[in-house]
């Protein structure tokens, strides 16, 4: 346990790539020692998810992942039984003269259960990392379902009983803020905003991210990003979009960016039309900036 | 167990967190004990390392559960700390209903004089039932700013009719499922025919999830006023009849209330709109409240599934191009633009003001709602599309 003080844990996110802050650390710190639930939000592309996957990696255990979406309820995110192999071994024991009872326990036990991400959660050998992507997009029943099982850690099978949380999982909420979400909710977990990296951060992680390339460039591209940024854009590009086009960039061998490069390679950065007539108009306005501030730097 | 030791053990440390807990709870932070405890044992496995920056970075991470109370936290933490002498009480008395009570009495919004005249005025009409009195009946029929509790059960009916009539008009009863807890009967045999009769798959079946949403964006200005009654009982009753659906009120600027009314009853859900709409019966700035809409939620909220309901009278003292930009591209978005105006049910309105008719083109449905007969006929005039 004394290992796992705030230094620990920003150790562990360095080994691991993940340029940090300290606001990171400190909710990642706290969520594992108060064992309370973490809700990421943010917008989308500043790496949520990847806390998660971090976290994991850091922790030395699984990442289980509930992607959630419009009409997930709790049979899917939990179990299911596996109908067919159930039907099948019947069939294959209907030679032989086991008892009724003895073939329905046959038939529902764990062979046949298909363990959805809650479930393997909490039956896992070891506590996981279990990650509740984009919440917002679920609806607000399975949310309230959510909240008792984060505070009950059980789950009841009809058929078998009452499965108990052999371990704790670690988890991870993230949303998009698409939907606000209940007070219930946020009032059970702790609480961490992300939005997009400063400029250095953003070059610190595009430089651990895209390891071979050129120093110049990755500051271009990351200011040129910045500046993309404060435009009114429909969809604001992340950091995803950042790593997406320095590594195409490296992958080009360029080594400094121009207009017609920007041109044509906006498309990794921007994904609506409209965005991308939006930019082309006003990209000798963003180069001057940019090229303006590069040109100090080199000074 | 552990809690109570942990509250047991008070240092001088501690006593402070929980005088901050209690300043910031009369700021609007909802923290009750558990979160105070949250706050104590955080410390106690911070403590070996405290930088003080560190300290106030694990105070926020404890107690801050939203974006705004992160923005609010920092300043408020320095006030406290540095007026700590001043904060001399640091009991550690609690009670769960504290933190409302506090609320209420601590951050009473001055600006919101219409709504908060509109509850009191409200009791009295309750009372004097017989005595209401309308301009409008003048026209033989009543006008929403003067209905008896009848009426209101009735309008009520009414809201949720056209809310369910907006949500099923387009599915169907009965869909194929995955997986659901019901068996297509008819689809599993016949899918297993073939097989001789052997059950192999399973087909499913399961109501539509009804996937329409609506934004209802709600003109709370000045010029409203008449209808605030109205207008407060459409918002509530909407939210709670429908499930996906965003609300925005909107006078001189616009406001997410969602929240504020989400499960509460109705009287808690006035005291938080009134708490978070400081503009209420202010100025009308339709064009500049749509497109602050447009800018910050069109892209999450708005798509082929999503109805925007406008409730307003289209009195605008803002920008009229705004509005007709805003409009366009919200109406190019979304599945339909529904604008309802009270005025509308008066026999001398003719859509020329100004905003109305730069808004007009793009709008899909055009009605009044001034009284209940006015939405009954939205009502079956949606059941039959």
């Amino acid at each position: 346990m004394e290992h796992s003080g705030l230094a620990h844990i920003k150790d562990l996110l360095q080994q691991q790539a993940y340029v940090t802050e300290p606001s990171i650390v400190m909710s990642i710190f706290l969520a594992k020692q108060l064992k309370k639930p973490l809700l990421i939000e943010g917008p989308a592309g500043v790496g949520k998810t990847e806390i998660a996957k971090v976290m994991a990696k850091a922790l030395e255990t699984d990442l289980i992942r509930l992607q959630c979406y419009e009409g997930l309820d709790a049979p899917q995110a939990l179990y299911e039984w596996n109908y067919q192999h159930q039907l099948l071994h019947l069939k294959m024991d209907e030679q032989t003269n086991s008892s009724l009872e003895e073939k329905e326990k046959n038939i529902f036990s764990d062979k046949f259960l298909l363990k959805r991400p809650l479930l393997q959660a909490i039956t896992h050998h070891k506590a996981p990392v279990l990650l509740i992507d984009e919440i917002d997009r679920a609806d607000e029943e399975f949310e309230s379902f959510l909240l008792e099982l984060l505070s009950d850690w059980q789950i009841s099978i009809p058929e078998i009983g009452t499965i108990q949380a052999t371990h704790i999982p670690q988890v991870i909420v993230t949303s998009n803020r698409v939907r606000e979400l209940s007070e219930a909710l946020r009032r059970r977990c702790l609480y961490l905003y992300i939005s997009y990296p400063a400029f250095e951060k953003e070059v610190q992680i595009v430089q651990q991210k895209v390891p071979g390339i050129d120093d110049r460039l990755g500051q271009q591209i990351c200011l040129f990003m910045q500046e993309l940024r404060k435009m009114k854009l429909d969809k604001i590009p992340g950091v995803a979009e950042t790593l997406d086009w320095a590594q195409a960039l490296a992958a080009l061998h360029i080594d400094h960016l121009d207009k017609e490069i920007v041109e044509s390679t906006l498309g990794i950065v921007l994904k609506d039309w409209q965005d991308i007539r939006q930019t082309q108009l006003s990209l000798s306005e963003l180069f001057e900036k940019v090229g303006a501030i590069s040109k100090l730097d080199q000074l | 167990m552990a809690q109570k030791e942990l509250i047991k053990r008070r240092t001088a440390l501690s006593a402070n967190i929980i005088g901050f807990c209690r300043f910031i709870r009369q700021k609007g932070f909802r923290i009750g004990p558990i979160e105070e405890v949250d706050a104590l044992k955080a410390i106690e496995i911070l403590q070996p390392y405290a930088a003080p920056q560190d300290f106030q970075l694990c105070m926020k991470t404890v107690l801050c559960r939203s974006l705004q109370q992160q923005r609010k936290f920092d300043e408020l933490y320095r006030q406290y700390w540095t007026e700590l002498e001043k904060a001399v009480d640091s009991k550690v008395v609690e009670s769960e209903g504290d933190g409302q009570k506090s609320k209420n009495s601590g951050t009473q919004q001055p600006s919101f004089q219409a709504l908060k005249s509109w509850l009191q005025g409200n009791t009295q009409a309750e009372k004097e039932e017989v005595a209401t009195y309308s301009a409008f009946e003048a026209m033989g029929q009543k006008d929403f700013s003067s209905f008896s509790e009848d009426e209101l059960t009735e309008v009520l009916q009414l809201i949720q009719m056209i809310a369910r009539s907006l949500a099923f008009q387009f599915s169907r009863r009965q869909k194929k499922a995955k997986r659901s807890a019901r068996l297509d009967l008819r689809r599993t045999l016949r899918l297993n025919l073939r097989r001789g009769g052997e059950i192999m798959d399973l087909a499913f079946q399961k109501p539509p999830r009804n996937k329409r949403k609506i934004v209802l964006l709600c003109d709370v200005s000045k010029s409203m006023d008449l209808y605030s009654q109205f207008l407060i009982q459409f918002i509530y009753a909407f939210q709670n009849a429908y499930r996906s659906i965003e609300t925005f009120v909107f006078s001189t600027s616009l406001h997410r209330v969602s929240q504020q009314l989400k499960d509460k009853d109705y009287k808690e859900a006035l005291t938080e709109l009134s708490q978070s709409v400081p503009d209420w019966s202010g100025g009308t700035r339709i064009g500049e409240s749509l497109t602050t809409f447009y800018k910050d939620y069109a892209s999450k909220m708005l798509n082929r599934n999503t109805i925007v309901l406008i409730l307003s009278d289209g009195w605008d003292t803002g920008n009229v191009d705004a509005l007709k930009t805003s409009m366009n591209q919200i109406h190019s978005k979304a599945a339909k633009v529904i604008w309802l105006n009270p005025l509308a049910g008066n026999p001398a309105f003719e859509a020329n003001v100004q905003g109305m008719k730069a808004a007009m083109p793009y709008i899909d449905i055009f009605a009044s709602a001034h009284n209940a007969a006015s939405l009954r006929k939205i009502a079956s005039h949606l059941r039959k599309r």
